[in-house]
């Protein structure tokens, strides 16, 4: 596993480096001495069963969990040639956006919503400016279409797979370099399921995605890279097609053809 | 072995089927030990058996297919299971191509019977069968135990195959040389030869399959043809060389 692991991060460019990462709650540990490369332009999905970590684990990258109380992280952790905990929060969660499992849209319009960031951040110099970039970023989250006609009723009035792809675009309109989505269709029907991993997968031209998913279908249909967790552990982490046809521990088999392990 | 799967039916699937691959390939090793020895006992009713058994042989491998399918459809194997079934559907073809052999080979008994005899041809050609009805008795144990190793052995066995065949092949071609009366029997026997030779290549692919499935790697090495003398010389004589 180990040499796999030095093979993928030599071929390609990593965008996020984490080593030894280590995360507690109070004393609890959830994580435990993760190293794992995230590359660029590529989907990277996590798997595991519920309570192994995923969602810790991402939420290192775009430090979600200092909003943790008893939450504390350590290790090494590196975004663009600096320790992720040196970049200010603000600024990161702007560069590496984030969807979450339910899509949360602010209760304002759909424009509103993709404004808000390119907003706060001082994005655009006039509205012209601002209107480029909201059509930009729901073209990108392949929404435009559907709602280029309202873009000033409620985002909240949207179906779940419109309001999952309305989150996308509000976190792309700042034009991230890396978007995390912790298990973004789980509240999704199957048809708007296909429609945001269609989506995913034109993402990953510009971006570099991170999903965790609980369907590892979506894991094989998605993403390139495969990190698989248990018990707070990175098991294995290779290319999702070698994951799926043969791990090579037995722990991430039992897992993926559905055995008690 | 493997640990059962959470969802008990995915089990009974794939038990099923491999049941069907067991049960198959009992009745290809059947076909060939009567087909060889239908052809030395000059046993016609035994050839016939033979050919009867091959639409039962026929059948399974269609039933296999369809479960095969069934299974990707409905149950998006992975990893083992994944490599379970496309291991199945190449082992169910392979033994359809090795009964469709032992049934040729029958045919050609009753054809056989109104020509004259060639020394020794019949028990040779019987020898060379039993090794490959051995070979492919430990190819499906190895399959069953999911054992690579003994797989590996029966990779190697082949060129003992490939070597008789050789043997044969020249001693055929001795015999024509010497009374063109033997050509229209000794051209027969060749083609059971090769059929038999054939055979083995089958059952190397059933082990090759058996080191796929339990390693997720292919046996890296090709097998080099140790003899290639009889391959050169055949491709003038047998219309079917490689198939
Ligand atoms: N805010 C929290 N406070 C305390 N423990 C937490 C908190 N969040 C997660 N945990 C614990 O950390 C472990 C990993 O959780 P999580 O990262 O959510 O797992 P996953 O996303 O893989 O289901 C679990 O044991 C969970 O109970
Ligand atoms: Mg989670």
């Amino acid at each position: 596993m180990l040499d796999t692991t030095v093979d993928n991060m030599i071929e390609e460019k990593p965008k996020i480096i984490a080593r030894d990462v280590k995360v507690v709650y109070g004393d609890k540990e959830a994580l435990r001495d993760v190293s794992l490369d995230v590359m660029d332009k590529t989907v990277t999905a996590f798997i595991g069963p519920s309570g192994c970590g995923k969602s810790t684990f991402l939420r290192c990258f775009n430090r979600m969990n200092d909003t943790i109380a008893n939450c504390r992280v350590s290790g090494s952790l590196i975004y663009d040639g600096q320790e992720i905990s040196a970049h200010d929060p603000v600024t990161l969660r702007a560069r590496i956006g984030m969807v979450f499992q339910k899509p949360n849209p602010f209760p304002k319009s759909i424009y509103d919503n993709v404004a808000y960031g390119p907003r706060i951040h001082g994005l655009s110099k006039n509205k012209a400016d601002l209107d480029g970039i909201v059509e930009k970023a729901l073209r990108r989250g392949a929404l435009w279409d559907e709602v280029k006609d309202r873009l000033h009723e409620t985002g909240t009035g949207l179906s779940g797979g419109q309001q999952q792809r309305l989150c996308i675009a509000r976190a792309i309109a700042t034009e991230p370099e890396v978007l995390l989505m912790d298990e973004p269709c789980s509240a999704l029907d199957p048809i708007a399921t296909a429609q945001i991993e269609e989506l995913i997968n034109e993402l990953k031209q510009s971006y570099s995605v991170v999903i965790v998913t609980h369907s590892m279908q979506q894991a094989a249909r998605v993403s390139q890279k495969t990190a698989f967790f248990h018990l707070g552990n990175l098991v294995e982490y290779n290319d999702t097609g070698d994951i799926f046809t043969k791990p090579s521990d037995p722990r991430t088999e039992s897992y993926i053809t559905g055995r008690i392990g | 072995m493997q640990d059962k799967h959470i969802v008990t039916s995915f089990d009974n699937d794939l038990e099923r089927i491999q049941a069907h691959i067991m049960k198959m390939g009992g009745l290809v090793e059947a076909s060939i030990s009567d087909a060889a020895d239908s052809f030395l006992l000059r046993d016609v009713e035994l050839a016939e058996k033979v050919r009867a058994r091959d639409a039962s042989i026929d059948e399974l491998e269609t039933l296999i297919n369809d479960d095969a399918a069934r299974v990707l459809a409905l149950r998006a194997p992975t990893a083992i299971d994944l490599r379970l079934i496309l291991s199945v559907i190449k082992v169910s073809a392979n033994l359809e191509r090795i009964g469709d052999y032992s049934k040729n080979m029958a045919k050609r008994t009753s054809v056989l019977l109104q020509m004259r005899e060639i020394d020794n041809a019949a028990s040779s050609l019987r020898r060379l069968a039993k090794e490959v009805e051995l070979m492919l008795k430990d190819a499906l144990d190895a399959y069953i135990q999911r054992d690579p190793q003994r797989a590996l052995e029966v990779i190697n066995k082949d060129k003992d195959v490939d070597q008789m065949y050789n043997g044969m092949f020249r001693q055929f071609l001795t015999f024509m040389m010497e009374d063109p009366r033997n050509i229209t029997a000794c051209m027969h026997l060749h083609f059971i030869a090769k059929n038999i030779e054939r055979m083995g290549d089958h059952v190397t692919s059933i082990a090759e399959q058996v080191v796929f499935l339990t390693t997720g790697e292919r046996p890296l090495e090709q097998r080099e043809k140790e003899d290639r003398t009889s391959h050169d010389v055949n491709m003038s004589l047998d219309p079917k060389t490689e198939t």
